[in-house]
């Protein structure tokens, strides 16, 4: 060691002569510097490094060391540099074939020490394993430099020169200095090999993920494109134009056959900026010539400053959920089919057609029973052969008569594995070989009866969520599917009655439904009710019952069929809707309570003031004990007014603050409502510096409404108007409120304001939840005013007036029997 | 309440358009010894003021007609020398600030204090003789 520090301690200004001036280690730096940091990777940087010290310094060769992957030597290259004579080869040869540990050879001491070091004559060095080969090169002095990434040595550089050389310290400085650089090229290039491999674990997810992942920079090239996607849309990334998409990976609107519109493609939303959820695509191409439905949700990339760089998105294939879907969606259509009393073959056909969507190749039949309960006769099998159908319709029942001649001989389940073997298809397997068939699952659910009829309620039955019941009159029996059974709160085995099925009726309703059941059968008609079933533990439902009559062939009743719809839910969330509403509006009046406290202050302080003032001059006139009787039962008199006025002003308040349940409708005159109300708002009227002019249509019909709801409507549109014309200067701050009668059918009203107007596109816009355009509005006050209108049966609409601002308009069908009737 | 007896710089003027309130601030200061004309409209009280002085005028703020202060602003032109009590049925800093700064002498929110008022009444009256 000693012997070792010795020499890099030495120092030889002297000899200096062969090496670059200041200046020109200065600019070697300068452009080392430079082109280093041009430097794509290690290899060229080092290349860099060590051509250009050799160059500008006269040094003859340059070798790089780098440490071995468990870092336990140093191994020569990747690059070198050598000029001159053709014998240094040699030596790099041998460096080539050599490894150095740590603190062996100058490699090994640079890397131990992480500091330069400089040896005068390498033949006379102690620790220079490779002594032979330089002397036979003529190699005398020899420079190293660690390159240095955080502290740990990356990289050796060394310099030889065939002559003996004393350490020169500016020279070290400068290669030092360089060799820092190198040290940041370095670091840079690591972290992007650690990118790479980041970017390595990314592909491999991608390429094993069962989502289609497509991502695209902001042109619409695509920088992935995972296997799965491959799959999904046919074929590759192939670099077209984003509109050409839909045309090349055949995307479809749910339709199926309309293209994707491209400027809606999910993948073209996320590279525009935004988020895309859930988007169904469907997707057909000559991979896929069934088609396959995916679910999309994109994202758009971000570059560092947030500035938008690309979209990716994620695909799923959802086909065998759509095909759920379709199957309950066609369930339903079947079961509305034979709600609206479609013939048995389409039912049946649609049945058929609906299992046989559930399976590629799977091909139905329904067999029904004949009325002589011996025969089978041909139901549906759309997509089996004719001389199929011919051959079994009309065929006996019996134990070994097929397998739906034997379900229904037996009355139970039957499954053939393979027709070709099975001896219950003995007479038929020839017709099955001409067919194609070889598994038959055939089901035939037994009943008291297998008439027609019955087969078709039970298959609807079966997989509805609804009650099936059949009641004979005749016989006094009725019949429940088991869903309706439980419905009804039935046990499986008590024979059933109407008298049984009407007694779970809730009480306050039960008259009116036997009643209907009576009319409906009187009429040979129609039955229909919704009404509250209790159950036996005190279970409230609300259902939905139709039914209707069937007769015989004679025409006589025989019996009443339908169905029991279970709307508790439904009926539930109506409930709470209506008390939301009723909230809301209550909200909405307390509001506006609070906007027109101007009013309501002034409306009470006035009685309040004159009652004040009437008081203490009674009471003044009394000690001057002058007082006119005459004038005293005056004072009296009128403080006994102002005291009704107060009431009054109070109770009108409360009307329209309180929260009532019973809304009753009694007949108004619109007209009056309105001079009530703008009396109500007059202070705000005078203190918004607002002019209300009305004109009223002296035969304007009276209407049936809730008097304190058409006040609501009525403040609600005098304050937005008054809100409207605030900020036009006072002059013109007006509101026309107008009547007019249409017809004497229903009465118009129409709130005109001067201001700023509504939203140009879409004025009915203000209708909507939550729109406001002011800073303190909830939004919510239009809302609840067209409720209360349609609530009314009437109708209310809002428009920009032709010259300027807003007009609301309402109108209310004129009160039954009133029609003709005049308001005063 | 008008007194064909009293000088006009005896009788007070008030200005209100509510009826009932108008009538019990006349009886108010008339129980007080006071002479008293009112008026309903805010117009008819400006061509009385043409035609007669009026040492104190007692005015509402918010009429449908015209504000007090409107009212007050066009009563300087006519009669410089009125002495102003303003009363309104609302709380209102603006409208006050806007009032005290117009020089009037009294502002009362209703309902007031008789006391006070009266006091104020009498001592707009006896602040200047008429010109």
């Amino acid at each position: 060691m000693s012997e070792r520090d010795k020499i890099d301690m030495k120092s030889g200004e002297h000899r200096e002569t062969a090496d670059p001036s200041r200046e020109e280690q200065l600019s070697l730096l300068l452009t080392i510097t430079m082109e280093v940091a041009a430097a794509s990777d290690l290899a060229s940087a080092l290349d860099v490094v060590l051509r250009r010290v050799c160059e500008k310094t006269g040094w003859v060769l340059g070798l790089a060391w780098v440490p071995n992957q468990d870092r336990t030597v140093l191994e020569c290259g990747p690059v070198c540099f050598c000029c001159g004579e053709g014998g240094l080869t040699k030596f790099r040869v041998a460096s080539e074939g050599s490894h150095f540990r740590p603190g062996v050879g100058l490699p090994g001491r640079v890397w131990e020490l992480k500091r330069p070091a400089w040896i005068e004559d390498v033949t006379q060095d102690p620790n220079f394993p490779r002594t032979k080969a330089a002397a036979k090169v003529g190699l005398k002095a020899a420079v190293g430099i660690p390159i240095l990434s955080g502290d740990e040595v990356i990289a050796v550089i060394e310099f030889f020169v065939q002559e003996s050389r004393a350490k020169n310290e500016r020279l070290v400085k400068v290669i030092a200095a360089v060799a820092a650089q190198l040290g940041l090229v370095m670091e840079r290039k690591r972290a992007e090999e650690k990118l790479s491999s980041t970017n390595e674990i990314l592909e491999s997810i991608l390429s094993s993920m069962g989502d289609a992942v497509i991502v695209a920079d902001k042109e619409g090239k695509f920088l992935a494109f995972n296997p799965a996607a491959e799959r999904m849309f046919g074929k590759g990334a192939a670099q077209t134009a984003s509109r050409e998409w839909s045309h090349q990976y055949g995307l479809y609107l749910p339709d199926k056959v309309t293209p994707f519109p491209p400027d809606q493609l999910p993948l073209t939303r996320s590279i525009r900026g935004e988020e895309v959820n859930n988007v169904e695509i469907f997707v057909r191409h000559d991979e896929a010539p069934q088609g396959l439905w995916t679910r999309i949700n994109g994202r758009p990339l971000r570059g560092p400053n947030g500035e938008l760089s690309g979209g990716v998105i994620v695909c799923r294939d959802i086909t065998e959920i759509k095909k759920e879907e379709f199957f309950l969606f066609d369930q339903s259509r079947v079961l509305e089919m034979i709600a609206a009393n479609a013939s048995l073959a389409e039912v049946l056909t649609s049945l058929v057609l609906l299992m046989e969507a559930q399976a590629d190749g799977l091909r139905c039949s329904i067999l029904v029973l004949n009325q002589d309960g011996k025969h089978v006769r041909h139901g549906a099998a759309p997509n089996l052969p004719a001389a199929y159908v011919k051959a079994v319709d009309g065929a006996p029942i019996g134990p070994r008569n097929g397998s739906c001649g034997t379900a229904m001989y037996l009355r139970r389940q039957v499954v053939v594995k393979d027709v070709l073997t099975d001896p219950l298809w003995a007479d038929y397997r020839k017709l099955a070989e001409i067919c194609g068939l070889r598994a038959a699952i055939e089901r035939q659910r037994v009943q008291e009866t297998l008439r027609e009829r019955d087969a078709r309620i039970n298959l609807a039955a079966e997989s509805a969520d609804l009650a099936f019941w059949v009641i004979y009159p005749e016989q006094n029996t009725a019949w429940m599917s088991d869903k309706g059974r439980k419905m009804y709160g039935f046990d499986s085995k008590l024979p059933l009655t109407r008298d049984l099925i009407c007694g779970r009726v809730h009480p306050d309703e039960r008259a009116a439904v036997h009643a209907a059941f009576d009319r409906a059968c009187a009429s040979h008609g129609l039955f229909e009710s919704e009404h509250r079933l209790i159950l036996p533990y005190g279970k409230t439902r609300w259902v939905i019952v139709r039914g209707r009559c069937l007769e015989d062939e004679h025409g006589s009743l025989l019996e009443l069929i339908g169905v029991t719809i279970d709307v508790s839910a439904q009926k539930q969330s109506e409930l709470q809707l209506q008390i939301q509403r009723e909230e809301m509006s209550h909200l909405n009046r307390v509001a506006l309570m609070g906007e027109m406290t101007a009013s309501v202050a002034h409306e009470l302080n006035q009685p309040l003031t004159a009652i004040a003032n009437n008081a203490s001059a009674a009471r003044r006139f009394l000690e001057r004990g002058n007082i006119d009787p005459v004038l005293l039962q005056q004072l009296l008199q009128d403080m006994v007014a102002d005291s009704q006025r107060a009431g009054e002003v109070i109770r009108g308040i409360r009307a329209l603050v309180r929260k009532d349940k019973t809304v009753v409708r009694s007949a108004l005159n619109l007209n009056a409502v309105i001079a009530d109300t703008l009396r109500l708002v007059s202070s705000d009227i005078v203190l918004r510096e607002s002019v209300v002019v009305t004109e009223m249509d002296h035969s304007l019909p009276q209407v049936e409404a809730v008097p304190v709801q058409i006040q609501q409507v009525l403040l609600n549109l005098i304050m937005n108007a008054l809100d409207a014309v605030e900020s036009r200067p006072p002059a013109e701050r007006r509101i026309l409120i107008s009547t007019r009668s249409l017809n004497g059918e229903s009465a118009e009203v129409s709130v005109r304001d001067f201001g700023t107007g509504l939203p140009q596109d879409r004025p009915d816009k203000v209708f909507d939840h939550f729109f406001s355009t002011k800073q303190t509005g909830m939004g919510m006050g239009l809302t609840i005013v067209r409720s209360i209108i349609e609530t009314h049966g009437g109708k209310i609409s809002a428009e920009n007036a032709p010259d300027r601002g807003a007009r609301f308009f309402f109108h209310l069908p004129a009160a039954r029997g009133d029609s003709k009737s005049q308001a005063a | 309440m008008t007194s064909s007896e009293k000088s006009d710089a005896e009788i007070v003027c008030l200005v209100d358009d509510d009826l009932s309130v108008l009538k019990s601030i006349e009886r108010l200061l008339a129980s007080d010894g006071l002479s008293v004309r009112g008026f309903n409209k805010p117009k008819e009280f400006l061509s009385h003021v043409q035609a007669h002085s009026v040492p104190v005028a007692i005015l509402d703020i918010w009429m449908e007609e015209m504000s007090g202060l409107e009212l007050r602003a066009q009563l300087s032109g006519l009669s410089p020398g009125t002495r102003v009590i303003i009363i309104t049925g609302r709380e209102d800093p603006v409208a006050k600030l806007t009032a005290l700064q117009m020089g009037v002498v009294g502002f009362f929110t209703k309902p007031f204090d008789d006391d006070q008022f009266l006091h104020a009444v009498r001592g707009a009256l006896a602040m200047h003789p008429i010109e």
